[in-house]
């Protein structure tokens, strides 16, 4: 007897391979010249620090690497410096400005990673979560490199570290910008001296000949508790990534507004261009980072002396990218008029829309939506904004109220109205219906008119001066035809539309 | 060795004429009457400027692109109405199946702003239908008109008045339209390229009816003659002389 072939069953052979949780990677910039790049740039080659008033004393708080040539460095007095090099240039420290541009350092960030958080405490960093980001730039190296370039683009000066955690990769922070993962993390040689503790503990450490976190961690953890005080768990924890970082989240702001500032003054359109360029760049990225469009625009061009000169720009959506923004704007400059010299420049924008998720055409028709919105927003530009309207139905019974025409506001459809079988009406309407004039039973209007048929009567404004009309349908010899109406109160005859 | 594909681009555009063949590339869209489509070889060119020369206002010009309109509309896309002689009114519009929302009247202040109009709308695409205004527009703004047209994919109308008809045009199509008759037009073809000219047809747009009322009779047909279709296919009786001795 043959024996029952039994079939393979493949089932149990295949293992599940469990896959493992992917280590979290953080990055933290460092901006270590943040305070003096915010601030409008000054003629190359110069040694540049800027200082602010602490405890009744000027002092240097960053200083570019001309000055450090001169052996001028942070927290050196300001006569100091200045004795040092007499030609050193100083400028006030702006808070503000500063914190705009961490703030515009976060947007861009935000396109790179989902989980940004703004270092509050030192003002002068960013961590980014790139767990998970690699996918998107193909490799966390490539990430970086985009970074590093950007960064670049803004001339910001950045130094950066990547650890498990937020805590270690502000750590280990290192003087340049690392464009690769480090092979392995030292979170053991990190020193204790570094963390924040109070100085109780440090001395501590120092007796018990504690160097570094290794040295640390070797003890048992039950005994550690005890000797320096929970709060040291809750570092130790921070720092290897088992706690997760609470800090706040970034998220970008509700609205747009950015300056620039140019000490010189701009005298002329075409040197106002560049600023504004940067600006738009900016808003671009600041919408980029939000997924919305912008519907308006405001310019403000403030001189040194006298009143500021605005400039409104309506868009009509889905214009993301800075160059057509530009050429709107440079349209509309054309025919504005601009303060003589112009020391500051704010874009400002807090109209915003949601950008629809829009489908790519299989077969790429030559016609999109956006060719509409492109046509509207330069005519808008050029033409002003009175040019342009729309026909709109209403519900009114006198036809210059059932039909009028609109500015555009939106391009919104409009629900056409049941249409009842009604007498033909005109495809052309006059605005003011005109007076027909009446010789010996012929009507006159260019030409003498001919009645074809039949009134139509049509009431309306019965609150107001009541108005009868019946309309009829008229020709002239040459076969065009019109919409007469006659009033019944007074038995005048109008032509009030042309059926072209 | 020539460079045939500049030679096949070469004779894809529009504004190239081959004398003998029949133009059988050229891109139309259907006017929606039968006649005109046969008397332009397909419809509406596409990617041309056509100009549509009209004595007066009123005789059924714009019913003439209804069906057009209808087609673009219905399609999303945008129809630009450049400096309108009268204001389009919008019951009779919507009633034609033209979805308003689409329709943009755009008012020019100089004919510099109507030439950069008419230009960027024919560029992104849209229909354009441009009156001109008191002074017709010089060849060289038409040719331009023409040339932005040729590298779109959208048909470009320019109405004009029949008096300017003798100046020479760059238009692919120029068509004569009058009526002498009440719903009926006559079309007269003025220049098409491929085509010789002088062709002409009518077209009947609706009832026409010969039925005229004197004021002092008013009102006396109350009904329109639509709806008393019946009425009027019974022949009107001619009043006869009757003399009286």
């Amino acid at each position: 007897m043959r024996p029952h072939r039994q079939k393979k069953t493949g089932n149990n052979v295949r293992t599940e391979k469990e896959p493992n949780p992917p280590q979290s990677q953080w990055l933290y910039l460092y901006f270590p010249l943040l305070c003096l790049e915010v601030l409008p740039p000054t003629t190359e080659g110069q040694a540049v620090a800027v200082i602010c008033r602490q405890k009744n004393r000027h002092q240097v708080i960053c200083c570019n690497s001309q000055a450090r040539i001169w052996g001028i460095e942070p927290s050196l007095s300001l006569s100091t410096a200045l004795a040092l090099c007499p030609e050193l240039i100083t400028l006030p420290r702006e808070i503000k400005s500063e914190q705009q541009g961490l703030q515009r350092l976060a947007v861009l960030a935000y396109s790179f990673s989902p989980v940004v958080i703004v270092d509050k405490d030192s003002g002068q960093g960013l961590w980014l979560d790139l767990t998970g980001c690699s996918q998107l730039f193909q490799g966390y190296d490539s990430l970086l490199k985009k970074l590093q370039l950007q960064l670049q683009y803004q001339s910001i000066t950045a130094f950066s570290g990547i650890a498990q955690s937020p805590l270690a990769a502000q750590l280990l922070c290192q003087q340049h910008f690392q464009t690769q993962l480090p092979a392995s993390i030292a979170l053991d040689s990190i020193a204790l001296s570094k963390l924040a503790l109070s100085n109780k503990q440090q001395q501590h450490f120092n007796q018990l000949g504690l160097q570094t976190l290794a040295d640390l961690q070797a003890l048992p953890k039950a005994s550690l508790s005890r000797r320096f005080g929970a709060s040291l768990i809750q570092t130790i924890a921070l720092l290897t990534g088992e706690k997760p970082c609470t800090l706040e989240r970034f998220r970008p702001p509700e609205e747009f507004y950015d300056l620039i500032q140019n000490p010189q003054g701009i005298y002329n359109k075409e040197s106002l261009l560049f600023p504004m360029k940067t600006l738009l760049q900016r808003l671009c990225q600041y919408l980029l980072a939000r997924q919305c469009y912008c519907r308006e625009i405001h310019w403000v061009f403030e001189p040194l002396m006298g009143s500021a000169q605005t400039l409104q720009i309506q868009l009509s959506g889905s214009q993301n990218n800075w160059s057509s923004l530009l050429i709107l704007c440079r349209l509309q400059l054309e025919r504005l008029e601009l303060p003589r010299s112009i020391e500051q420049i704010i874009l400002h924008s807090d109209q915003f829309v949601d950008a629809p998720m829009t489908n790519m055409d299989l077969f790429g028709d030559l016609y999109s939506p956006d060719k509409d919105h492109a046509l509207i927003d330069s005519l808008n530009a050029r033409l002003g904004t009175g040019a342009l309207s729309q026909p709109v139905l209403s519900a009114e019974p006198l036809p210059e109220q059932a039909g009028t025409v609109q500015s555009l506001s939106n391009l919104a459809s409009s629900t056409p109205l049941a249409s009842s079988k009604r007498a033909p009406q005109p495809l052309w309407l006059l605005t003011e219906p005109a007076l027909v004039q009446q010789r010996n039973e012929q009507l006159y209007w260019r030409q003498p008119l001919t009645i074809i048929s039949g009134p139509e009567r049509l009431c309306g404004n019965w609150w107001q001066s009541e108005q009868q009309r019946d309309y009829y349908l008229a020709c002239d010899s040459k076969g065009a035809r019109y919409w007469l109406f006659r009033q019944t109160n007074n038995g005048r005859w109008f032509v009030h539309g042309l059926f072209a | 060795m020539p460079n045939t594909d500049n030679i096949t681009r070469l004779l894809t555009r529009q504004d190239i004429w081959r004398g003998g063949s029949q133009s059988s590339i050229r891109r139309t869209i259907t006017t929606g009457h039968k006649p005109l489509d046969r008397l332009l070889h397909g419809g509406w060119p596409v990617g041309a400027l056509t100009e549509l020369l009209t004595q007066q206002s009123g005789v059924g010009e714009l019913t003439l692109l209804l069906p057009i309109l209808r087609h673009y509309s219905g399609k999303e896309q945008l129809c630009v109405w450049l400096d309108p002689p009268y204001q389009p009114y919008a019951p009779s519009l919507a009633a034609a199946g033209i979805a308003l929302h689409r329709l943009l009247i755009v008012r020019s202040k100089s004919p510099q702003e109507w030439l950069w109009a008419a230009e960027q709308s024919i560029r992104s695409g849209a229909l354009l239908c441009a009156w001109n205004g008191k002074q017709p527009p010089p060849y060289k703004a038409l040719r331009k008109l023409q040339l932005a047209a040729s590298g779109s994919n959208s048909a470009a109308f320019l109405f004009s008045s029949s008096k300017t008809g003798t100046a020479p045009s760059p238009a692919i199509l120029r068509l004569d339209v009058s009526s002498h008759r009440v719903n009926c037009l006559s079309l007269t073809l003025r220049k098409l390229r491929g085509s010789a000219p002088g062709a002409s047809i009518q077209l009947a747009l609706g009832e026409a009816s010969s039925q005229r009322t004197m004021l002092t009779q008013l009102p006396v047909n109350t009904l329109y003659p639509q709806i008393q279709e019946s009425v009027h296919r019974v022949p009107i009786k001619q009043p006869c002389l009757q003399l009286h001795t």
